[in-house]
């Protein structure tokens, strides 16, 4: 099948991948400042474990191609695709005008993005009322498909997903985008048809019952702590209940990226718009910008209300491990709480010192180490704010020799507290360890 | 001699015998031109007090007045330092807290670089509360800051808050000042003590009414708090004249502003007094509104006289009190944003000049401050405007509004803007609707409506006379000229009647018998002393 990708963000990039790996002819259009000579030289925007590889290995084989104008686009796709982040409608509707102006046929769009409920049925009218004016005598529908795929497992999330939503009345494009996705679909049918309101509201819908669990566990976690209960056990005897189950259950330092809060914000937003409150959902993300500071107020009480002077090592910067993101990222308010009380940061993460770094700017002091115990020299406390696989099992021993003070502070749960005490530390986590 | 026996003063009173006293103000708008000769104009205010009883040769004799009291000099010495406080024995400088950047001599230069080294602990301070990185002792930060004071400690921060409503702030702001419980045990329900910061706000640190609802804050915060040096250092902040008594009571050093003794209560907003006024607007605009009182300043020290609209205002007061009989002054603001308007200029106006010993010490034979009181315009109409267009009482009124809301977006037609503009100019017909009734009367009354108005209930007598303050938005800018205006022409006041308006001796005793009054009613045997009547109220409350 010949596929027009407009948008090339991570979804994007990734659908276009795997869509030529399955043997589409697939054109990969970027709509906002990327330049398509970037990417054909294997230069991406955001970085993803096996991206890479993938874009690099269709294009040289030929079946994904790059290509800035969207007329060739146009003419190349029997499926059109837009992939935009969900701030950014303003291009996807650029895209669909262009559509309506020039396409010669029945056109068949779907839409990834996580835009306002309403938007696929808006796209199409607007289709077909510009087909109308021009008397071109053609179809048009809008599908939507929303993508479910997460930062650092992107591609496995695309290729083997739990489901696959479409959203759409026309049968002879959902015949078409089952097809589309029938290499991935193989094992089992995950399709679930369903109209294209409540595909959107669905997306919207998985983003605020996860965000909502989360900020549930951390407050369970939280206040465990105060009857001396290790919320870990308590995690073993609520996931094995088969009615909860063990995902998002992990108590830590709050959730970021830039989607996950985004799009419950939007939910928020778009019940307002219409007179209604998203009283839950409101706290919800209240208490996760508060947990993101659980840390900081951790250390804050345990050096008694007096950071001056005191040199914090932070392990991980990144909101979630194996990516190199820090938007929202817990390490960005705790750092600059920590640098406003006169505290002085030395941080290392894998892959995300680059980004942070453009976050900070020219400010002064934080300091970032590409040794994980660099990150610890001299320091007065440490604090773990992603868990990145390496950081599970450092060299304990290493880590007080040059600690100059042995105290942890775990925002992801990663150690055991009898472990850490028997080396020396103190140690504090979410709803375990010590109590401060 | 006192002043009424004075030349200017005595041709004042012949100026108004033959006739003026009696005229009437319809008759004197006949001259078409009267509101180009009795209106001034200041940067963003306008101000119009061509509907007083007053001619060309009223002012002529009002400026003769001043002159003769020597105002120009005392205006200098107001603002140079000059100890105008007699009574107490220092200057009154509040004007050298505006005067930072700018050209001042005298005492007023002197004190530059404590008032900036002040302005800048507290931008410090307010930048770190409003960024929330001042912390609770818990870590969170800080979202409720509680403004402990009373009288100038409390009136202008919450008058001027108040007023730049439609600016968003980071922290909500309350306010306390009543010595019983009722504020304080109120707004702590609703309260957290680990997000909660308290201001100190006292001039002398000895205030009771300030310094027992500050130990019921202080009592709070010891139900979460166990260490005190916590509760200090997070949830204090003190603003004082006196830092030892500051730290005796707990406030470590770096938690505390200082301002001094020669800046009134009354006119101390533009201190560190001003800090709940920077954590709503933030410190840049806290310093439009000093720029904004400086403009007055600057105004009040060159305009001559005739053009001066503080001079001219507290002239016509003068004349309106000595020589029409009129005693009342109504403050009728047209914008439910400057509500705390007429509280704040009662504290300014009557604490200054409610006085009746000259600055000689001899017993003044004339009257000086007239009762001020107060309202939001639209809501005073359905409440005491009844009295002013048909009682028996002569009240000159101040009409205070601002020609445009800055809230309202330019070219926008959202509904929110639309309903805005409309209530808007709905309030300011009324405002004019009402101080064009106060002075024409029955004249107002359109013709072909005069029969409808032919009973004696209905008669409006008119001849109230008023002054019009129009400010182009309400702004820090604006508010701080406003402000300063009405400082400078209570002074002006004060120098006619030779009263010094910077002391207030008369709030002394009551303060002392309160203390004998509370151990008495601790302690019945004690009540002995007092008169029947309080001992029979004594004997009520007494446990």
């Amino acid at each position: 099948m010949k596929v027009s990708v407009f948008g090339c963000e991570l979804s994007g990039l990734v659908t276009a991948g795997l869509l030529a790996h399955t043997g589409n002819e697939v054109m990969s259009l970027p709509v906002g400042n990327l330049k398509v000579e970037d990417l054909q030289q294997g230069i991406l925007p955001r970085e993803e474990p096996g991206l890479d590889q993938l874009i690099k290995s269709q294009y040289q084989e030929g079946r994904l191609s790059f290509e800035s104008d969207w007329q060739a686009g146009i003419m190349h796709g029997d499926v059109y695709i837009l992939s935009m982040p969900s701030w950014r409608a303003d291009r996807a509707e650029k895209v669909i005008e262009e559509i309506g102006k020039t396409a010669r046929k029945d056109v068949v769009v779907v839409n990834q993005s996580t835009f306002p409920v309403g938007t696929a049925d808006r796209f199409q009218a607007s289709i077909k009322l510009a087909f109308a004016e021009r008397g071109l005598v053609a179809k048009a529908a809008v599908v939507s498909m929303p993508e479910f795929i997460s930062e650092g497992s992107a591609i496995n999330d695309f290729s083997k997903p739990s489901r696959v939503i479409l959203g759409g009345s026309d049968k002879e494009a959902i015949r078409l985008l089952r097809d589309l996705m029938r290499p991935f679909n193989h094992v089992t049918d995950q399709v679930k048809i369903m109209s294209t309101r409540a595909a959107e509201y669905t997306k919207y819908a998985v983003n605020a019952l996860l965000a909502t669990r989360i900020s549930l566990v951390n407050e369970l976690a939280n206040n465990a702590e105060h009857y001396n209960i290790d919320i870990e056990e308590v995690r073993q005897g609520l996931g094995s209940d088969s009615r909860i189950g063990f995902s998002y259950l992990f108590p830590g330092c709050g959730f970021g990226g830039p989607n996950f809060a985004a799009d419950v914000e939007a939910l928020v937003g778009s019940f307002q718009s219409k007179g209604y409150d998203a009283d839950l959902l409101k706290v919800v993300l209240q208490n996760n910008e508060i947990q993101k500071e659980v840390l900081f107020r951790k250390a804050w009480r345990f050096f008694k209300n007096d950071l001056r002077g005191l040199k914090i090592g932070i392990w991980g910067l990144s909101f979630k491990p194996n990516t190199a993101t820090v938007d929202n990222a817990p390490s960005v308010k705790t750092i600059e709480a920590l640098i406003a009380q006169g505290a002085e940061v030395v941080a290392y993460d894998p892959k995300a010192g680059p980004a942070f770094s453009e976050y900070w700017g020219d400010r002064f002091g934080v300091t970032l180490v590409d040794d994980m115990y660099d990150a610890l020299e001299d320091v007065d406390a440490l604090m773990v704010l992603t868990e990145w696989r390496r950081f599970w099992s450092p060299d304990y021993d290493r880590m007080t020799e040059v600690m100059k003070r042995p105290v942890v502070f775990d925002g992801r749960n990663i150690y055991e507290h009898s472990v850490m005490a028997a080396h020396g530390f103190r140690y504090f986590a979410i709803g375990r360890g010590e109590v401060i | 001699m006192g002043v009424e026996q004075s030349p200017a003063w005595q041709a004042l009173q012949v100026h108004c015998d033959s006739g003026m006293g009696s005229a009437h103000l319809s008759a004197l708008f006949e001259d078409t031109s009267r509101t180009e000769k009795f209106s001034l104009e200041l940067d963003d205010l306008y101000v119009d007090f061509s509907k007083n009883r007053i001619s060309e040769q009223t002012l002529e004799h009002l400026i003769n007045l001043a002159e003769q009291q020597k105002l120009p000099a005392a205006i200098q010495a107001l603002l140079t330092g000059e100890k105008v406080n007699d009574t107490e024995d220092r200057p009154a400088l509040h004007t050298a807290l505006r005067a930072h950047g700018y050209d001042v001599t005298g005492e007023a230069a002197k004190v530059q670089p404590d008032v900036e080294q002040a302005l800048q602990k507290m931008a410090v301070m307010a930048e770190k509360i409003r960024s929330k990185h001042w912390r609770g002792y818990s870590g969170k930060p800080i979202t409720d800051v509680v403004n402990i004071g009373v009288g100038g400690s409390d009136l202008g921060p919450l008058m001027i808050t108040h007023s730049l409503q439609t600016i968003d702030s980071p922290v909500n702001l309350h306010f306390i000042s009543s010595i019983d419980g009722t504020q304080t045990s109120n707004l702590l329900k609703s309260l957290k003590q680990e997000t909660t910061l308290f201001i100190l706000a006292s001039k002398s640190f000895t205030t009771i009414d300030t310094l027992s609802n500050a130990e019921t804050a202080k009592d709070w915060l010891q139900e979460c708090i166990e260490d005190d040096a916590v509760i200090y250092a997070q949830h204090f902040i003190g603003v004082s004249t006196k830092p030892d008594k500051m730290t005796e009571w707990g406030i470590p050093p770096e938690n505390q502003l200082l301002f001094w003794d020669w800046v009134g209560g009354r006119y101390s907003l533009w201190s560190a007094i001003g800090l709940p006024i920077a954590l709503k607007i933030g410190m840049k605009r806290f310093r439009e509104l000093l720029q904004g009182a400086h403009i007055m300043d600057q105004h009040f020290a060159t305009a001559p006289l005739a053009q001066n609209i503080p001079v001219v205002l507290g002239l016509i007061d003068v004349w309106n009190v000595n020589f029409l009989n009129i005693h009342d002054k109504a403050i009728l603001p047209y914008d439910a944003r400057l509500k705390y308007i007429p509280s704040y200029l009662e504290q300014l106006v009557m604490e200054s000049n409610g006085k009746s010993v000259a600055r000689s010490g001899e017993k003044v034979a004339y009257r000086t401050c007239p009762i001020l009181w107060g309202e939001v315009g639209p809501n005073a109409q359905h409440a005491f405007y009844q009295l002013l267009h048909q009682g028996t009482q002569a009240v000159m009124c101040d009409f205070i509004a601002p020609v445009e809301r800055d809230d309202i977006e330019e070219g926008s037609q959202s509904e929110r803007n639309e309903s805005l503009r409309h209530q808007h100019e709905l309030a300011m017909a009324n405002c004019f609707a009402q101080s064009r009734v106060l002075m024409l009367g029955d004249d107002a009354i359109p013709e072909s409506l005069k029969s409808a108005f032919d009973s004696p209930f209905k008669h409006y007598p008119g001849n109230q006379p008023s002054n019009t303050i129009l400010m182009k938005t309400i702004s820090p800018k604006t508010l701080g000229m406003l402000i300063a205006l009405y400082e400078h022409k209570t002074y002006v006041e004060g120098v006619i009647w030779e009263i010094n308006p910077f002391d207030q001796w008369g709030v002394e005793l009551g303060k002392l018998i309160a203390k004998e009054a509370y151990s008495a009613i601790k302690e019945p045997a004690l009540a002995e002393g007092f008169d029947s009547s309080t001992k029979a109220l004594i004997d009520r409350v007494a446990k």
